[in-house]
């Protein structure tokens, strides 16, 4: 199903705030996020997020509120209908309210955060979204997660492995559906080096455990689009990051490396380690060696090198008239997410 | 809370009202109105965040604008002038549906559409589904034709997980009797659309017709009966002695399979959450042939008098409470439903039905809709007994 064909239409294609900021403010286990604006905006994101997590065998429902902007409110405003809303948010006791705006709040012009600035008793959060207008998903996304930093109170030490706090994931795929299989790998690849993670910013968090976020020692982002969110939190709280969880196979060993570096470690036996589990893995493909593939996106567009290096090692020959293979898109993380890709490309080619 | 956020007396709402809404806004009944017919490109003036919603519940093509902030700044007509003119040349016409931000925006929308291009102001805050879905039909100006023969079904809605299955349990059934469709009502070229017969069944009465003379729906088999009855007063020469027999027949399968359940246990205490049509249909269904004792019939758009438990219940909030109040063995209705009270026998009724692969064309409507309904009702309270009293 394809639909505007115009030029330039691939920035136009990156959905709207109010998805990613949901898709962190609704982890958060004991706070309620209000939706400032029409009733559908709710009912759209949280069909989304619930058809996700039903998908992952997770079905929990969320507590999302709207103050459900109708034609009235947009004719008069609105703000009276977000604190009658806001009112209602607190009478389920929450740690922590969340508000975003939709488009046509903005447009508008109501005043979100002066609503969110009175005595509420528990912290309200304006999360600067406003819909479309504010961006698209990933804008949304981050701006959520360094909202929610406010949670963290007050600014950290000088970060490095002095510090008493631990590694901290931000900014994890909530609506991905391998969210906890690539946890899963981090955390096996933190083991290698006798670590493992802390707080999960955000994913299942209750809003006090988001206090531990200034006193990590090591935030690692789940992708680079996340940099100005570990850029925010190392300005605040002077904690270092790593712009990225694992990609690939030499990525995979780049991780452990740069972790060490970060906490003051020896990743000798890990690397080695890794080394031999990538060698052992990459064995069960060998009956691949030879196949001719073609890698969508290309390699060398900058799309995907993971793709091209995992594909040299098996000894597959990229090459016009091969079996198109996927690029997934994120990539897959550590050597476990290799190693499914590589089942999968193994059933494309054998199809 | 400080004095002066104290909510007017228009603002003031029980506590459950803010809670998730569940069902969709009048854009995406617009949209699911309007994408059934073929022949019509729909355009969603908005952004990607309104479009994504629709498209990824239609199983057809939509085409939007995908509208960024500088051109709610700067104006938007040149954006909405060149998506149209890329569609494909295979639409006859084009529809154009207005979100939110446009909605407000003041733009002169008309100036840069052709005579024939319908603009359908149908925003989200403008109302729910069937708002924007009768905005829409209007727009489509259905007609009847004196040229057009046979009966047209209506109550037709993309949006509709049993809209696949009713149309073709509707159109089996009018063959049975020898009776022609006329028009689908949208599902069809807007050539038959301006066409339609002079007669019209329903496969969900809260959705309107827009022509012919309504001769009744087809949900439950009184109500098939009932229908065609009427259709053979209007129609004559038409046999409806199949459809007739067959609603017999289907008639003693289900109080059959019914009794045998109730040999073995007791009637399930049940919970219907849906469209006001679906959920009286089901909850009736229920009573009749399960002796069921219906807890709540909780509608997602508007009530009307009936002896069942009928509440206007939108939100996940209330629902919840309700559901942790009665404690139904058996719910029917959406996903929300069942996660809210996983314990209980399920029936998917409503959308969203996520969580399982939905493949075949299933009908509500029509006697295969209630043979379907009770089939799935009879298994899923069985498999529930089976697992509670599993032996270890």
């Amino acid at each position: 199903m394809s639909s505007n064909p115009l030029p330039w239409s691939t920035s136009r294609l990156e959905g709207c705030t109010l998805t990613g900021a949901l898709s962190v403010t609704a982890e958060v286990t004991d706070g309620v996020t209000v939706v400032h604006g029409p009733a559908g905006c709710v009912q759209h994101n949280a069909s989304l997020i619930h058809a996700t997590l039903l998908d992952r065998d997770t079905p929990h429902l969320l507590r999302i509120l709207s103050s459900d902007l109708d034609e009235a409110g947009v004719i008069f405003g609105g703000e009276g209908a977000l604190a009658s809303c806001l009112g209602e948010a607190l009478a389920g006791d929450p740690s922590a309210v969340f508000v975003l705006s939709t488009c046509i709040v903005q447009a508008i012009g109501d005043d979100v955060g002066a609503v969110c600035r009175r005595e509420w008793g528990v912290p309200v959060i304006p999360v600067p979204t406003s819909g479309f207008l504010g961006g698209g998903f990933q804008d949304g996304m981050a701006g959520a997660l360094v909202a929610l930093g406010d949670l963290a109170g007050g600014e950290g030490g000088s970060g490095g492995g002095d510090r008493g706090g631990g590694i901290t994931l931000v900014g994890e795929k909530n609506l991905e559906h391998d969210v906890e299989e690539n946890f899963a790998e981090v955390t096996r690849l933190l083991a290698l080096l006798g670590e493992r993670p802390g707080l999960r910013f955000v994913r299942g968090s209750r809003a006090a455990a988001l206090a531990g976020l200034s006193r990590g020692r090591l935030n690692i982002l789940r992708e680079p689009d996340l940099g100005p969110v570990g850029e925010a939190f190392a300005a605040r709280f002077g904690t270092p990051y790593l712009d990225s969880f694992p990609v690939g196979l030499s990525g995979s060993l780049r991780f452990l490396g740069e972790v060490a570096g970060v906490l003051g470690l020896d990743p000798s036996d890990a690397l080695e380690e890794e080394r031999g589990r990538q060698v052992d893995a990459l064995a069960d493909f060998g009956d691949l060696r030879g196949e001719r593939i073609a890698l969508s996106p290309p390699p060398g567009s900058g799309a995907a090198p993971f793709a091209a290096e995992v594909a040299a090692s098996l000894g597959l020959r990229i090459a016009d008239g091969g079996t198109p293979l996927p690029c997934p898109s994120p990539p897959p993380v550590g050597t476990a997410g290799v190693v499914r890709l590589l089942h999968r490309w193994r059933r494309a080619i054998r199809a | 809370m400080p004095d002066d956020t104290e909510p007017s007396p228009r603002e003031r709402r029980s506590p459950a009202d803010c809670t998730a809404p569940l069902w969709p806004c009048g854009m995406t009944g617009a949209a699911a109105c309007l994408a059934g017919v073929p022949d019509l490109a729909v355009v969603i003036h908005g952004s990607s965040g309104c479009f994504f919603y629709p498209q990824s519940l239609l199983p057809v093509p939509l085409f939007s604008t995908l509208i960024h902030e500088r051109e709610v700044i700067f104006g938007s007509l040149d954006r909405l002038a060149a998506v149209i003119a890329s569609l494909p040349s295979t639409y006859r016409r084009v529809a154009v549906v207005t979100t939110c931000v446009p909605a407000i925006v003041g733009e002169e929308i008309r100036e840069v559409l052709g005579e024939d291009t319908l603009l359908l102001d149908s925003p989200g805050f403008a109302g729910q589904m069937e708002t924007g879905y009768g905005r829409a039909l209007e727009a489509l100006c259905p007609e009847t034709s004196a040229d057009a023969g046979g009966v047209n079904i209506a109550g037709l809605n993309l949006l509709d997980p049993f809209n696949r299955g009713n149309l073709q349990e509707a159109a089996r059934l009018l063959s049975r009797a020898g009776i022609p469709v006329a028009t689908r009502i949208p599902e069809d070229p807007l050539g038959k659309i301006g066409s339609c017969g002079p007669f019209t069944v329903s496969v969900n009465p809260d959705l309107p017709a827009g022509a012919g003379d309504d001769c009744g729906d087809l949900l439950g088999l009184g109500a098939v009966g009932r229908t065609f009855l009427r259709l053979g007063d209007r129609l004559p020469g038409i046999d409806t002695g199949p459809v007739l027999g067959e609603v017999s027949g289907a008639e003693e399968r289900v109080q059959r399979a019914a009794d045998k359940y109730l040999r073995r246990f007791d009637p399930p205490r049940a919970a219907v959450f849906g469209g006001l049509s679906y959920a009286l249909f089901a909850a009736e269904t229920l009573r009749r042939y399960l002796d069921a004792e219906i807890l709540v019939v909780g509608s997602r758009n508007g009530t009307r008098p009936s002896p069942l438990p009928v509440k206007e219940m939108g939100r996940i909030g209330g629902i919840a409470e309700v559901l942790n109040r009665e404690r139904p063995d058996l719910v029917v209705g959406s996903s929300f439903e069942r996660s809210a009270w996983p314990g209980a026998a399920f029936v998917g009724l409503t959308p969203p039905i996520r969580g399982r692969v939905l493949l075949r064309s299933r009908a509500l409507a029509g006697i295969e809709g209630t043979l379907s309904f009770m089939e799935e009702v009879l298994n899923a309270c069985m498999d529930r007994k089976r697992t509670s009293t599993a032996r270890p």
